[in-house]
Order: structure tokens, then C-alpha cells, then sequence
């Protein structure tokens, strides 16, 4: 890794700089909520942001999506490819969309996605856990790679860590604006990464998580919380390794139409139904359970499902926290 | 970009067929004679039918990959899309992705005999293997089990009562259960009395013995099917990984991507698109939900 440093009045010469790159998307507040838009000044930036509503997955895997759209009876490919710059992506939400990596680049790889990811300029920047975090308990509080730039703030400035040949490239093209290194920098960093692995307040016990979920299948904690559950799927649009879609066409006028993709959730009862009405999971409990085990599952190549980001604890309006629910399904195991 | 897996084919409706009042069989060609040479497909396996500005739905292939230069399709009316081709004609252009899932080993089972066992609709992807044994020759013996609730509802009709007339000189023993007497039903015990009877699949056990050391069972049916069929083959000492099934579940994309089709908890997930729709009793057990 290349390890560089961004002095603090170099950093709005160094945003200015991405836009010749395409359009800047960062984190900014509306409300109580953050969310990435479009930005043209450094200042409209909330930097210290927790987390936005959406992750970054909104931006590959888009809430509506027009794939195809119909000419002349044939389908034509409805994609933008663009460039464009995601400003200050943290690292939970790093590792999602290299959770989704997996996915949608496995062969045959979803051109969709496949043209945004290459489009795509990611540049990570260090947070402090609030009290929905539990990223650390995963792994997933510090992105190794996945990125093309990595900020991580310094008391007059920021530590850059240079993750991808673009990023070099930015580096190299703009030379002006960075500094080495000094030792001075590496001990804030460290002191820095100390605070912060300090910060949780959350932790999931993930010991045999796998297993152990999959031995309490039949367990009453599963119930307990499904009859609370008010099945609105916020948990799934929210959470950046979700991305299950749905399909649907839409005529324009008498010629044309299109063929949209758009978010699903496993809480919808249509998920699992087929034809004739079968439905393969008819409860809520089903429906409830199933994406804890999705979530739970783990990948040897790619791990948990779930990144920690905390995001379906915040946007859940029945208040269920997923690592509480977890912890208590590993409690009736006993 | 060049390739878009989610972009269909042009074919053609060559033949649209009554089957039964429920089902039609779509006989179809690829437009281009291109895309028609290079589509190798193994039984079991499925497409995607797309029409185009309606939408798009799985469907298993059911003519054999022996018999090139056409595909066939067993279409069920359930509901808006099958409706929608329902009244399609002969002429008309669908779009097909595909082909699909995993399809059964036949490789692996060459030499065998081959037990399939069918209820309903699952006669469509048995077909495919029917034909495919059958035309190869490269198989021990087939019996083919088939469960069906009256007479009008056996698929392929005209090919089964062949079958059960002249299916020995092709290695094939053909038994057929039916659940709601009629004069034809009766008609057909009284031809072959051995092999015709009313009940469900599982009673087309009795009576039959097979080496479990070189058998394979294929099963495709309803829901509540399998955990029956099955016990049957267990009770025989078939080994699970002997016992394969085909499974449905929603599907949309067909390759993975979708999430509709994902089956199993957290040690254990599978897409029955991509990883099946074909499993072993062996993933059955080892992965929860799958039948
Ligand atoms: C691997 C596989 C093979 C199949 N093979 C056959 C076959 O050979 N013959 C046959 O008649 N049927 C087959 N089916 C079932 C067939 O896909 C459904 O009957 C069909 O999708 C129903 O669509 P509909 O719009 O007419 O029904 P509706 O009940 O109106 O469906 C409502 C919606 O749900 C969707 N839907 C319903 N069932 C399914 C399903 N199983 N998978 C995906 N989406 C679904 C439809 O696309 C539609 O948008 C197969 C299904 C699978 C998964
Ligand atoms: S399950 Fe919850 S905490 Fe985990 S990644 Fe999804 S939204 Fe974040
Ligand atoms: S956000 Fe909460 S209430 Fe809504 S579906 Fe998820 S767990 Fe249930
Ligand atoms: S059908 Fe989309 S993931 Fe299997």
C-alpha cells in the first residue's frame, strides 16, 4: 500500500479535482438522515456522518432500474456509463459491495452492475462507531482493498491510503496537493484506529454463528420477534448486502416499453410464491427467519453475509436489533 | 458491451398443441440458425420465455437434446403470462433465454437403470430424460412411474399409451396411477392391468424391485410429492445420492442474481437456479427447506 498525506487546506483542491472525474456523489444531512447525493462543493458534505438510509449499493444496484427497453420489438440495453465519484464511503460499506461483488461478477456477470463498478471511483474515509455499529465484531471495520482512495483523518489533515492503480493515478496527477508521510502522521493514525476499536458498544458473538442458527431453527426466540415484526422490509432496502429484484415490463405508449428492475424484500409475501399460489414460505416467521439465515450465512471466499453497518436496527420501525435477536436465538440454544 | 445475458433469443412458434385442457406444448425454433446450433441444453434443465413487453417466466425443457432443431415446451395456463402465450398461434415469436440450472448427470448414470418418477406437470422434465434414454440407448432399464389425476390430464398421452404397448422393446416399462375413475381409465387397466392402476405414484412401487446398486431414481412433482416418493426409495435401500430431484421455486433472473430462488439457512444455501433446479436427497438433507 501506498500511504500518502492530504494537508487540511488542500482538501477542497483535491475535491475540486475529482469533478473533472464525473459526477461527485457524498454524504450529505437532509433532516436527520444522511444519504449520498450529488455535490459540488466540499462544504455541502456531512464528512462525520454515521451512515446513510441507503448504502452505496443504490448506485449499482439501483432502487428502479430501467434494463431493457423495447424498439421495434427487440430489446435494447438501457445503460448509462458514465463515471462517477462515491466521495467517502465507509468501510462497512466497502465490504458490502464487495459482498455484492460475489454476486452480480459472477459469471454470467450482470453488465449492469459490471459497467457501474468499472465506472465507479470509490473513496473511503474513516468513521467512529456510533451505537448501532457492530462492523468490528465481522472484520469489516477496515477495508483492505475495494477502494481507490482511503482518507483517514489526521488531527490537520488526512492519512491517504492509495488502494488501486487509479488511485495511484489521482495521486500522480495531482502530486501538488500531498505530502509524504511523517512519523508524526502514523502515530495519529494509530492513535487514531486505538480510539476507535475502543469506540463499539455493540458486539455479535459470531462463535459457530453458522451452526449455531441453523441447530435453533426451531427456536420460540424466531416467533417471539416475527410477531413483531411489522414486515415492511426496510431492513432489506437498507442494508448493503441485500439485492434481491424484482421484474416487471411497462409499455411507454403503443411502441415502446421497458423492462424495469426494482428492489424486493424477502418480507413481501410474494417472494416465495409460484404458480397455482404454492407459497414456499406462507408465515411471517418463515419469511422473518430466512433472512436472518441469509444474512448469517457464511461464505468461506467472502464471509457474513452482513457487514455491521447497524442500518436495520436504525430504519427498523418495530425497533428489533439484529444482534440482540441473534444473541437471544443463541441463548434459547441452551 | 457485447454480451447481455438478460437479452432473449427470437424464436419461433412452429406448432402449438392441446395436451390436456390445462396444457399446451409449444413446439419452438430459434430464428437464427446461429443461435439454434449453439444451444446445447441437458434434460432437466430450463429457459426463460420472454414476451416481450408482458414479461418473463421459467420453463422447463421437455423435448430431448437427441432430437435437434427444435425445442418443446409444456406450458400450464396458471395465471397472467401463461395465459398470455396460451393464446399465442403458430407463427408468432417469443423470446427464450437459456438454458438454465444444472440438468440431471446423465453422464454419470449411462449404464443404469433409470426409475422416474413423475406427478402432474413433472411429467414435462421427464420427458426430456425419457426420450434422452430412450434415443441413447446407453441406459440398463427405465421405468417410468407416472401420477396423474384423470385421464384427461395425462401429458403426452398418445406417447405413454404407446409406451405402454410397445415400451419393452425399448427397454422402458411404463406404469401409470391415476386418482378420478372414468370410462377410459377403466378402458386402460382392463389393457394393462399389471401396469395401470387407481392410487397415487407411490402405489406404482409395489410389487417392483430393482438393484439399488445400480439404479438412479429422477423425481419431479408437487410439493408434497417427494417426502412419499422418497420414503418409498429409502425403504429400498436406495442411497440418497442416488435419488435426484428437480424443484421449483420463483425465479427471475434464472442465473443467480435475483435472490428469489435462494433455499437453506445459514450453513447451507442454495440457488435453485444455478445450483439446481436438480438436487441429490443428499443436498436435501444437508440443506433445510428444500423439499
Ligand atoms: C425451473 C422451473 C421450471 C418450470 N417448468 C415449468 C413447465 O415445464 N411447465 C409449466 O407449465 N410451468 C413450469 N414452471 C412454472 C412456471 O414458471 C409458472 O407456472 C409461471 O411462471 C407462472 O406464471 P404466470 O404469470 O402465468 O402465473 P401467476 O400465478 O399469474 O404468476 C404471478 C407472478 O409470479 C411469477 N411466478 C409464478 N410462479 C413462478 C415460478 N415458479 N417461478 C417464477 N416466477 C413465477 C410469474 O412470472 C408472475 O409474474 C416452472 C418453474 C420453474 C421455477
Ligand atoms: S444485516 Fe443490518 S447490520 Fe448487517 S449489513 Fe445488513 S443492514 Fe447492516
Ligand atoms: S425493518 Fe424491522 S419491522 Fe420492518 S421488516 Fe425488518 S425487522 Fe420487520
Ligand atoms: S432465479 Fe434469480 S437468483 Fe435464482
Amino acid at each position: 500500500m501506498r500511504y500518502i498525506k492530504l494537508s487540511s487546506e488542500n482538501f477542497e483542491k483535491f475535491f475540486n479535482s475529482l469533478k473533472a472525474l464525473g459526477k461527485v456523489y457524498g454524504p450529505v444531512k437532509k433532516g436527520n438522515i444522511y444519504s449520498f447525493q450529488e455535490v459540488q462543493r466540499a462544504e455541502e458534505m456531512s464528512l462525520d456522518y454515521n451512515r446513510t438510509m441507503l448504502p452505496p449499493k443504490k448506485f449499482f444496484v439501483m432502487p428502479r432500474d430501467t434494463i431493457l427497453r423495447l424498439k421495434n420489438g427487440r430489446w435494447e440495453n438501457g445503460i448509462n456509463d458514465e463515471p462517477f465519484v462515491l466521495f467517502g464511503v465507509h468501510s462497512c460499506d466497502i465490504h458490502g459491495l464487495k459482498i455484492l461483488d460475489k454476486v452480480y461478477l459472477e459469471e454470467p456477470a450482470d453488465p449492469y452492475y459490471r459497467v457501474r463498478r468499472e465506472n465507479a471511483i470509490v473513496i473511503g474515509i474513516s468513521c467512529m462507531p456510533d451505537e448501532y455499529c457492530f462492523c468490528k465484531s465481522l472484520g469489516t471495520d477496515f477495508a483492505m482493498d475495494g477502494f481507490d482512495l482511503f482518507l483517514h483523518e489526521l488531527p490537520d489533515g488526512w492519512l491517504v491510503r492509495v488502494g488501486s492503480v487509479r488511485g495511484h493515478e489521482i495521486a500522480w496527477e495531482h502530486e501538488e496537493l500531498f505530502d509524504e508521510v511523517t512519523e508524526e502522521d502514523l502515530a495519529n493514525f494509530r492513535a487514531f484506529e486505538e480510539r476507535r476499536a475502543k469506540s463499539f458498544k455493540k458486539e455479535l458473538n459470531k462463535e459457530g454463528l453458522a451452526d449455531m442458527l441453523d441447530l435453533a431453527y426451531n427456536s420460540p426466540v424466531w416467533k417471539k420477534y416475527a410477531d413483531i415484526c411489522l414486515a415492511c422490509g426496510n431492513c432489506n432496502m437498507v442494508c448493503p448486502t441485500c439485492r434481491c429484484y424484482e421484474v416487471c415490463d411497462k409499455w411507454l405508449n403503443a411502441y415502446e416499453a421497458v423492462r424495469e428492475r426494482r428492489y424486493d424484500s424477502c418480507f413481501m409475501e410474494s417472494h416465495g410464491l409460484v404458480a397455482g399460489g404454492h407459497n414456499f414460505r406462507p408465515t411471517r416467521l418463515d419469511r422473518f427467519r430466512h433472512r436472518y439465515y441469509c444474512k448469517s450465512y457464511f461464505d468461506p471466499s467472502a464471509g457474513f453475509n452482513c457487514v455491521g453497518c447497524g442500518r436495520c436496527d436504525e430504519f427498523c420501525p418495530a425497533k428489533i436489533e439484529h444482534v440482540k435477536v441473534l444473541d437471544e436465538v443463541r441463548g434459547s440454544l441452551q | 458491451m457485447t454480451e447481455n445475458p438478460y437479452i432473449s433469443y427470437d424464436a419461433r412458434i412452429l406448432e402449438v398443441k392441446d395436451l390436456t385442457p390445462r396444457e399446451k406444448l409449444f413446439t419452438l425454433r430459434f430464428i437464427d440458425p446461429d443461435v439454434g446450433e449453439k444451444f446445447e441444453f441437458k434434460p432437466g434443465q430450463f429457459v426463460i420465455v420472454d414476451i416481450r413487453g408482458f414479461g418473463e417466466f421459467p420453463i422447463s425443457l421437455c423435448s430431448s437434446p437427441t432430437r435437434r432443431g427444435y425445442l418443446q415446451l409444456c406450458i400450464r395456463k396458471v395465471g397472467r403470462m401463461t395465459k398470455f402465450i396460451h393464446r399465442m398461434k403458430e407463427g408468432e415469436i417469443v423470446g427464450i433465454r437459456g438454458p438454465y440450472g444444472n440438468g440431471f448427470p446423465m453422464e454419470r448414470m449411462e449404464g443404469s437403470n433409470l426409475i422416474l418418477v413423475a406427478g402432474g406437470l413433472g411429467m414435462a422434465p421427464l420427458r426430456s430424460v425419457l426420450w434422452y434414454a430412450i434415443d441413447s440407448g446407453k441406459y440398463e432399464h427405465i421405468w417410468l412411474l407416472y401420477g396423474t389425476k384423470a385421464y384427461e390430464d395425462i401429458l403426452f398421452r398418445d406417447e405413454i399409451i404407446h409406451l405402454l404397448k410397445h415400451g419393452e422393446a425399448m427397454n422402458c416399462s411404463v406404469k401409470l396411477a391415476y386418482e378420478v375413475e372414468s370410462p377410459s381409465c377403466i378402458y386402460l387397466e382392463k389393457g394393462f392391468s399389471d401396469r395401470v392402476c387407481r392410487g397415487v405414484v407411490t402405489d406404482l412401487f409395489r410389487g417392483e424391485e430393482f438393484d439399488v446398486n445400480n439404479t438412479y431414481a429422477l423425481i419431479c412433482g408437487p410439493p408434497v410429492m417427494y417426502k412419499f416418493v422418497i420414503r418409498e426409495l429409502l425403504d429400498r435401500k436406495l442411497s440418497p445420492g442416488r435419488i435426484y430431484m428437480t424443484l421449483e421455486r420463483r425465479m427471475r433472473c434464472g442465473v443467480g442474481k435475483c435472490g428469489h430462488c435462494i433455499v437453506g439457512t445459514s450453513t447451507s444455501i442454495k440457488y435453485v437456479c444455478k445450483d439446481g433446479p436438480v438436487f441429490t436427497y443428499w443436498d436435501a438433507l444437508s440443506t433445510r427447506g428444500l423439499i
